[in-house]
């Protein structure tokens, strides 16, 4: 579904991505996990082209996105992105419009649907998501997570066929951030192609299928999640994961691992 | 023309007699600055787009401009327009005269103003509109313009008013209500009263403009459908949304402890509060 190859990205002289290889297959869901920027968010953006690769090559669906540094042109990004949802750190609800307007915004401009059936589309997700009836609040007074789950609401909306998530429940306390995690659980049973940037380590444990984890640009070891997390393969990932195996072992977050 | 001897009830000026200059004082007032304020807002959103362009030169002509005109009196720009130009050879009448100069004057302040609504737009409002695959166009016209004008809008509105008032400065025999004053004073030599009664004028004027920007600002901030468009939009997820859902109000033990805002008049209002409301939110929970 996602393929990434060599893939580099500079800001100036600073090569926040230096070759990364991904494969992401159709209905997986992967986590990202690895030092705050080590990467990740970058990785995120080069796929849906909010940032243009310096270098290599991505793949979605099996179209290319970009090689060598050249990139889809404009006209045909929007169609990229209506295939590939995102979901932000800070949310990015669209302030001025209610919940519901936020989910429909994408349905209505596209013309794939009318008025009615773009609402109706917008409720059922909100109702998917556990928000019914919040449909008519603006984002301003919803908590955190509920405009989190708004959001993933709005990416669902278009039907696409992968979704990327950067650190979705970092802006939030514990409790919103385990409503948040829980659809995206759902989601991951769903068969939708999910790649997750997150710290949660126990969401990554047993929701996803493959845990990459990247450090200064690189994907320093990526596998099964209990391998990574667990397994020790590498220096770098016994360091990160070494408070949550210690702590994971007596009192176990979540009662996941 | 009526003496200033005689008294006409609590007046020593006969009004009666000078309503048609009055009148003809306020439509050139209210003609300056409808024609003025349209230019100036045109002229303001230029010099904003200028300012946040990615080519220096238009950034720097912009910059240069706002400058100049924001730091020269009113007047001295309404006598260098109409008799500094003349001197050229550039005649301009004293309607065009004057509505160049408010427009030049407050499209320096205006452009301010709208490139602090531009910029009052977080980046991650239109990131997550381009990654929904929304084309340059409707990022603007959807997200960017929408939430801009909510920001902007206080502050356009509390100009509109200054400029309302900044007419009187076009004495240069505009028959603005302010000229008209000058007229009557000086033919009934009734200083106070006159210009008591021009000021009551102009507060008549002002003061509905500035309450009614409150009113509006007010309902854009409580979420309030403007356009038509959201209006139906808001009425079809109304009627979609399942029965005895809150349509709206708060969730209980927030809106308890701060009790009902008011002015909530937000999209939710007037929508079936009776079936859901607190008491249905908190039986369910």
């Amino acid at each position: 579904m996602v393929r990434v190859e060599k893939l580099v990205k500079c800001f100036g002289d600073n090569r926040v991505l230096d070759g990364i290889d991904l494969v992401i297959r159709r209905g997986e869901v992967v986590s990202l996990m690895g030092q705050s920027g080590g990467g990740k968010t970058t990785l995120l953006r080069c796929i849906n082209l909010l940032e243009e690769p310096t270098a290599g090559i991505v793949e979605v669906g099996g179209e290319l996105v970009s090689k060598d540094g050249e990139c889809l042109h404009r006209s045909r990004r929007v169609q990229l992105r209506q295939r590939v949802g995102m979901v932000f750190q800070s949310f990015n609800l669209f302030q001025h419009l209610t919940a519901a307007e936020n989910v429909a915004l994408p349905l209505l401009r596209v013309g794939k649907a009318d008025r009615t059936e773009a609402v109706r589309r917008a409720l059922d997700l909100l109702a998917r998501v556990g928000l019914a009836d919040k449909a008519l609040e603006l984002p301003a007074r919803l908590s955190g997570g509920q405009q989190q789950r708004v959001a993933i609401a709005r990416a669902l909306a278009l039907r696409p066929v992968a979704l990327l998530f950067d650190e979705p429940t970092s802006a939030l306390d514990p409790e919103s951030s385990q409503d948040v995690l829980g659809v995206m659980r759902e989601l991951s049973t769903e068969g939708i192609t999910m790649l997750v940037s997150t710290h949660e380590v126990g969401f990554a444990l047993d929701a996803s299928d493959q845990i990459v984890f990247i450090d200064r640009g690189k994907v320093v070891h990526a596998g099964p999640p209990h391998e990574v997390v667990f397994g020790s393969a590498s220096e770098r990932t016994r360091e990160f994961f070494a408070g949550f195996v210690r702590y994971g072992s007596t009192a176990g977050p979540e009662g996941s691992a | 023309m009526p003496l200033a001897v005689t008294s006409f009830g609590p007046f020593h000026v006969n009004w009666i007699s000078w309503a048609p200059t009055v009148g003809d004082g306020i439509l050139k007032t209210v003609e300056f600055t409808v024609a003025s304020f349209a230019g100036a807002v045109l002229a303001g959103l230029l010099l904003a787009l200028m300012r946040e362009s990615p080519v220096a030169p238009l950034r720097w002509l912009a910059r240069i401009y706002t400058e100049i005109f924001k730091n020269l009196p009113l007047l001295t720009e309404i006598f260098l327009v109409y008799f500094g130009l003349a001197s050229l050879g550039l005649r301009l009448s004293v309607f065009e005269a004057g509505c160049v100069s408010l427009i030049v004057f407050y499209a320096a302040y205006l452009s301010e103003i709208f490139r602090g609504g531009l910029q009052g737009i977080a980046a991650g409002q239109r990131e997550a509109a381009h990654a929904l695959g929304l084309t340059e166009r409707e990022v603007l016209t959807r997200v960017v313009v929408p939430q801009a004008v909510r920001l902007v809008l206080p502050a356009t509105t509390t100009m509109l008013v200054d400029m309302l008032k900044s007419t009187s400065l076009i004495t240069i025999s505009a028959a603005e209500l302010m000229t008209a004053g000058q007229l009557i004073a000086s033919t009934t030599f009734q200083a106070m009263e006159v210009y008591l009664v021009i000021g009551i004028i102009y507060f008549a004027m002002c003061y509905p403009l500035s309450m009614a920007s409150l009113w509006l600002e007010r309902r854009l901030k409580a979420g309030t459908p403007l356009s038509p468009r959201r209006r139906r939009l808001i009425g079809e997820v109304r009627l979609a949304m399942p029965a005895g859902a809150p349509g709206g109000w708060d969730e209980p033990q927030r809106s308890g402890s701060r009790g009902r805002p008011r002015g909530r008049g937000g999209p939710g209002r007037g929508c079936r509060r009776g079936q859901g409301g607190e008491a249905g939110q908190m039986l369910r929970r």
